[in-house]
């Protein structure tokens, strides 16, 4: 017999078998279809440099956000400059709001003067890898502050107040005390932002665009092979995606388990 | 009070801070070498406040903070070599005490060899040795308020401010860390000032007692001379000297 207000968790049971019905489907086709069409799609040289260049351009992007995101979390919880909350807020702004656009304002920006300026200096950006790299940047910084802010946050401030009074510089409480401290939820952020770099899609179309073997990323690729009927290839590129993402949450959630315990023994 | 203590430390003039509604009015006391002034106040007084501006992680709107006759308002923390301790002691949880001990003088570049001899002297010295590589997370109450007491005075800090140091702790605890800072205090001839709201506390640990209420500072006196005082009807009250009037 069903206990008084049973009702509830069985209903709420019920909603989490659609939402995992729903989810779980999508991931169940790619998984199995993907893996199917995999082997004869990887020897193909397309897949092979979207999966390389996906890499690669996630990689250094990912390093670039957060030699950025570090510095502006840290000014945004620690210090008492003017214009902190704006500036807060036009990066809540720009998170918000779709990456096609970010793509098109970045477009317009890098087709102007100063642009055309930067590509005759050697930096070409418009339809060049360089501008994959800048749009997962642009796109992924405010989210990389974002988590980044949150780690700092976690951390007590009296610590490197104390640190401070110790003979710490701003600088030697930050690489001291505030960045070990905040070393797994950093750690964690990087691989999530890692992910997110990979399959970005938006804002690289707009600035890129996808050229064969030139701007083909695994989201590019995705695209191309839909367009071109190919659906192969399209399932095994979203394979490789999955699988990829799958081992970046894996290692994210191993790190928040190895900090969770060590959190309890420290 | 301690015959030997002659030197200023500390000297507050006319120190004012507003916090929103909250106002620390023109706190004005002074220090010397191997003295202990506890400042006694309830809950809300501003006395966390007012250690808060004297370590300089606020500045005062007027007045003057002085360290051995320097006005120190616009030195920065870092520059500053005062002591504080937190009621949770703040220790650095991912270093050993060791590493927590020798961090101050391994910002100011001192061989290797010759912070480990010096970090063992001072363990020695609060009977911390057997601990030296242990994380603050392992550490009782007691272990902790010794090992962050012993990392304060490895600067050879001249000010040591205290927040309440003593409130987690069990009364043996506090007994033995009570003798410990008063022999500490002597021997490294540095000025303490200790804020709690405990009298008995007030009253066996320091040499002068001041009383904040407030936000105003109604007095400093020597120890003995707590319940003696002419203090005024709230001090009294709060003394527990005189029963508050009933409305």
């Amino acid at each position: 017999m069903m206990r008084r207000g049973g009702w509830f968790p069985l209903v709420c049971g019920l909603m989490t078998l659609a939402a995992l019905a729903l989810v779980g489907s999508n991931v169940a086709v790619i998984a199995v279809r993907g893996l199917k069409s995999l082997p004869a799609c990887l020897v193909q040289p397309e897949v092979r440099f979207a999966l390389g260049l996906s890499v690669k351009s996630a990689c250094i992007s990912t390093a670039l956000c957060f030699l950025l995101a570090a510095p502006t979390a840290y000014t945004l919880t620690r210090t008492a400059l003017p214009g902190r909350r704006a500036a807060e807020m036009v990066l809540e702004l720009t998170m918000s709001l779709p990456y096609i656009v970010l793509g098109l304002s970045m477009l317009i920006l890098f087709s102007s003067p100063a642009g055309k300026w930067l590509k005759e200096a050697g930096f070409p950006v418009v339809f060049h890898q360089n501008g994959v790299i800048l749009a997962q940047l642009v796109v992924n910084l405010p989210f990389a502050v974002r988590l980044c802010a949150a780690a700092f946050r976690g951390v007590d401030r009296k610590l490197e107040c104390t640190a401070g009074l110790l003979g710490a510089s701003p600088a030697q409480q930050f690489f001291t005390v505030l960045l070990p401290l905040s070393k797994n939820a950093l750690i964690s952020a990087v691989i999530l932002v890692w992910s997110r770099a990979l399959g970005e899609f938006g804002a690289t179309l707009m600035l890129v665009g996808v050229t064969r073997m030139k701007t083909e990323t695994l989201p590019g690729s995705i695209y191309l092979a839909v367009s071109t009927n190919n659906l192969d290839a399209a399932l095994a590129s979203a394979f490789l995606l999955l699988v990829l993402s799958a081992l970046s949450l894996t290692a994210a959630s191993l790190l928040g388990r190895s900090s969770e315990k060590r959190s309890r023994y420290v | 009070m301690c015959e030997h203590a002659t030197e200023e430390i500390l000297r507050l003039e006319d120190v004012t801070l507003r916090r929103g509604s909250f106002l620390l009015n023109q706190i004005r006391f002074s220090v010397r070498a191997g003295e202990i002034v506890a400042i006694l106040g309830r809950t809300g007084a501003g006395k966390t406040l007012l250690l808060e501006t004297i370590a300089g992680f606020c500045r005062p709107e007027a007045g003057r903070v002085l360290c051995r006759g320097t006005n120190i308002c616009r030195i920065p923390l870092h520059q500053r070599n005062i002591g504080y301790l937190y009621q949770d002691f703040s220790l650095f949880p991912h270093m050993i005490a060791a590493a927590n001990l020798g961090y101050g003088l391994k910002l100011r570049r001192v061989p290797k060899g010759e912070i480990q001899k010096r970090v063992e002297t001072m363990a020695d010295r609060f009977g911390i040795r057997s601990i030296l590589d242990q994380y603050p997370g392992t550490l009782s109450g007691g272990e902790q308020q010794r090992v962050a007491l012993a990392r304060a005075l490895m600067v050879r800090t001249p000010l040591l401010l205290l927040d309440e140091p003593f409130s987690a702790l069990d009364p043996a605890t506090k007994e033995g860390l009570y003798r410990l800072l008063r022999e500490i205090c002597q021997e490294f001839q540095c000025a303490v000032v200790l804020v709690t709201h405990d009298f008995r506390e007030a009253a066996a640990l320091s040499h002068r007692v001041g009383v904040l209420l407030g936000g105003t500072l109604r007095g400093v006196v020597p120890a003995q001379e707590l319940f003696d005082a002419p203090w005024d009807e709230e001090t009294r009250c709060f003394l527990g000297l005189e029963a508050p009037e009933k409305e």
